[in-house]
């Protein structure tokens, strides 16, 4: 399974991106959820091992955690990381969807140096999240603006060569969406229509590229150790079974 | 009290509760009922007149090479293509860690080409070791019952008919060991063919692939008996080739299955249970249906005599069951009992009053199935595609409520002792085989399955104490993330109360034979063979109709099959 080149389906995204989140100590809820938003991910076209490979190393490597800190404004509510490490997109794509569905429309979301934005966009589109709009500056001062236009339809703008999944480090601001007539001249509009994408996928199964290897690795923490013992009882049936 | 757009208030009231029926020892003494997806598969193909064809048979004479065999609906086309080998004695094992089998299936969307048959020949004889595409529906494998197919084809060959008594014992020419769908080893995804007309219900697709692999087997020992006999050969007799089944071994993997999808249990109960529920409450009994009742139970009779397992446990409650059964014919002899208004209910509450579960599990099946016009609308309510969602502003005190309605089966557990974390489910490195583990024997604890529900609904219980009753589930989980998880499902209980399994599955003394039995019954599945409490065989599709057989009017009627000799 751990080779290069893989097409692989939509559930295997699910049970092994699941099992990777756990193989680095998310809880399960978490890991869940970040399997569900890499099958929209996956839905959507993308290699969901290339959009989510950096945010597992991050928490495997400590560069960042799920910690999460809440701050309240008037207009504002703050997710900040409180241990000066990155705030892992795994638990901040959660906060921010939870913090949608508590319902208050008047304030904007400001998700502070989260490792992998892609993430939190894709966890607002698996939750079919419309009428929002995320636009971040990266770290590499990539500047991203994703509008979620109506159920199962979302837009992204960039005027950079940078593909959205590779943006890192960015301070996201979500917010109710704001019609905006006008761009630069030199973005680019890119419209999806999920159902439309996925019909394809399901078609043609998710291709998986380099990262998968890794995403595989951390799966495998999931994986017990077979011994003897448990290879003769631990699954009842015997090693040789007749009738 | 349950409530469904299905039911009249008056059936509501007849709903058993979530807190009787989602006990493992009940869910370990289902049996099938109409509603059984194999039940409703062929109802569809007899309803729809699905045509069958064998496309191709390049075999040798011993039977090894591909088959291919095609199935068409009204709008599509399906084929199973089958790859048999020989392979030694000794590598036989039902366990998902084994290496060669018999014979191995790709249920294909369409039909193959040569080369989607070239590309399967590299994979699907390795099953989890190959690699597979969205054309491709099912995977599965089967190995032979030594003792009945050379039996079969030597017989048949000679011009007899086999010993029926040898194919009672054992009902099947081939048994499947696994039979995977739903996007496994990059088959094609569930949502691929969700939608279409003769997918509806739960895994229709991968018992189209098991009918169809019946049908391969029967279909191979009569061709191997022609080229073995020649002029001399014969086929069954039409009677005996329905009696065939297709074996099936089930381990450990159903049963995370079943844990991790709350939603479709829900809907399984729910179907069966309003099933029930209409039955009971009908005040007069419907034309005829009291007489096929009881006739049922003269048939049931001789299906209880010839269900004969080596496991002691099983052995003495299928005696219990016989005696049970004749205890409520007498009692059913007694036109008193029965000519009464409400004449459903007194039966199940005489049942239910009086004899065990396994006896009181089997009558449910038996109140059911003289009624398909009242209840056969439910089969196409028992799939799901939906997965709970977290309700972030639910606030806390409403959560706590919910535990506290549904889940005192949990709280109510000593988790500090030993014995009520015994066990854990874990899946192994090797090819991922699940297996079942004790805490103070075996390692691997640490990446234990979260299938712990009971443990985690107890300590998220905890938890709660201190939190305020205003805390909304989304400010909560921020602070406490390991409860994300149980909180989703205890949250998806209000809504589908029958979609947890009321008792702890980590202790001592469970048994996951009885979740595998609560699922196989659904499937349709009879004559449970359990081999341990970790796995069980099982015949499939014994009785029911061959393809040339779906046109005959009592094409609905093989539910608990008994030897063709001895038809009543």
């Amino acid at each position: 399974m751990a080779t290069e080149q893989l097409t692989i389906s939509l559930n295997e995204v699910l049970f092994f991106f699941t099992r990777a989140g756990f193989g680095v100590n998310a809880p399960i809820g978490i890991s869940e959820d970040f399997a569900s938003s890499n099958m929209w991910i996956a839905a959507n076209g993308f290699d969901p091992s290339s959009c989510s490979i950096e945010a597992l190393n991050n928490l495997d490597s400590h560069a960042s955690d799920l910690a999460v800190e809440l701050k309240k404004s008037d207009s504002q509510v703050h997710f900040v990381n409180p241990n000066n490490v990155y705030l892992s997109s795994l638990i901040a794509s959660v906060s921010v969807v939870d913090w949608i569905n508590i319902g208050s429309r008047d304030v904007e979301l400001i998700v502070k140096n989260v490792d992998s934005p892609l993430l939190v966009i894709a966890a607002m589109g698996a939750n079919q999240c419309s009428g929002w709009q995320a636009i971040w500056l990266d770290e590499s001062n990539y500047e991203y603006l994703v509008n979620f236009t109506e159920p199962g339809v979302w837009e992204m703008v960039s005027s950079n060569t940078q593909p959205i999944e590779s943006s890192k480090g960015g301070s996201m601001i979500i917010r109710p969406l704001v019609e905006t007539k006008k761009y630069p001249a030199n973005a680019v509009l890119k419209k999806f229509v999920t159902i439309e994408k996925k019909e394809k996928i399901l078609q043609t199964g998710v291709k998986v590229g380099e990262h998968w290897p890794g995403i595989y690795d951390y799966f495998s923490r999931c994986l017990v150790k077979s011994t003897a013992e448990s290879r003769a009882s631990g699954a009842g049936a015997g090693m040789v079974d007749t009738d | 009290m349950i409530s469904d757009s299905n039911l009249s208030n008056l059936s509501v009231e007849f709903m058993r509760p979530p807190e009787q029926v989602m006990r493992l020892d009940r869910m370990g003494s289902s049996h099938q009922t109409r509603l059984s997806f194999m039940r409703s598969l062929i109802r569809r193909m007899s309803k729809q007149n699905w045509k069958f064809e064998c496309l191709r048979r390049d075999i040798d004479n011993d039977g090894f090479g591909v088959s291919v065999y095609a199935v068409t609906t009204p709008l599509r086309t399906y084929s199973l293509i089958a790859f048999t080998q020989d392979i030694p004695p000794k590598k036989r094992t039902d366990r998902v860690i084994a290496e060669v089998w018999d014979a191995t299936f790709n249920l294909f969307d369409g039909i193959p080409t040569q080369a989607d048959i070239d590309y399967l020949a590299n994979n699907t004889p390795k099953q989890e070791g190959g690699r597979y595409r969205p054309s491709e529906l099912v995977l599965a494998r089967a190995n032979k019952s030594l003792r009945v197919f050379e039996h079969v084809i030597s017989t048949l060959a000679k011009g007899n008919q086999p010993d029926i008594e040898l194919l009672s014992s054992v009902g099947y020419l081939m048994r499947t060991t696994a039979v995977y769908g739903s996007g496994k080893f990059g088959c094609a995804d569930r949502a691929k063919i969700a939608d279409r007309e003769e997918c509806k219900g739960a895994f229709q697709i991968e018992l189209l692939a098991v009918y169809l692999i019946r049908w391969f087997t029967i279909d191979l020992a009569e061709h191997l008996a022609r080229k073995r006999g020649g002029d001399k050969a014969v086929k069954f007799e039409p009677h005996i080739r329905q009696f065939i089944g297709v074996g099936n071994a089930t381990g450990l993997g159903m049963a995370p299955f079943l844990l991790k999808h709350p939603v479709l249990i829900h809907n399984l109960v729910m179907a069966k249970e309003s099933a029930l529920a209409r039955v009971r409450s009908m005040e007069t009994p419907l034309k005829g249906t009291l007489e096929k009742f009881t006739k049922s139970l003269i048939q049931v009779s001789q299906h209880l005599r010839e269900w004969s397992v080596e496991d002691e446990v099983q052995t003495t409650r299928i005696d219990r069951l016989k005696d049970e059964i004749e205890s409520l014919s007498h009692w059913c002899g007694d036109q008193i009992n029965l000519f009464k208004p409400y004449p459903w209910n007194g039966i199940y509450q005489y049942v239910e009053d009086r004899f065990s579960l396994e006896c009181q599990e089997m009558v449910v099946s038996l109140i059911i199935e003289p009624h398909g016009s009242l209840v056969d609308d439910l089969a196409e309510t028992m799939s799901s595609a939906s997965t709970p969602k977290l309700v972030a502003e639910m606030p806390l005190s409403q959560l706590k409520g919910i535990v506290k309605d549904y889940y005192v089966w949990a709280t109510s557990i000593d988790f500090t002792l030993t014995e009520s974390q015994h066990h854990f489910w874990y899946y192994s490195e090797d090819k991922l085989e699940p297996r079942f583990g004790s805490r103070d024997v075996d390692e691997g604890s640490e990446q234990e399955m979260p299938l712990a529900i009971g443990r985690d609904a107890h300590e998220l219980n905890h938890a709660l104490f201190s939190a305020s009753d205003e805390t909304l589930v989304g400010e909560f989980v921020l602070s406490f993330p390991k409860f994300r998880h149980i909180i989703r499902r205890i949250q998806n209980t209000l809504q589908r109360p029958y979609s947890e399994v009321q008792d702890n599955l980590l202790d001592e003394s469970m048994r996951p034979l009885d979740l595998l039995r609560f699922k196989l019954a659904f499937f349709g599945a009879s004559k449970f063979d359990p081999k341990s409490d970790l796995w069980t065989r099982i015949s499939m599709y014994q009785g029911a109709p061959m393809p040339d057989q779906l046109s005959n009017p009592d094409c609905d009627n093989w539910f608990f099959p008994v030897t063709p000799k001895q038809v009543i």
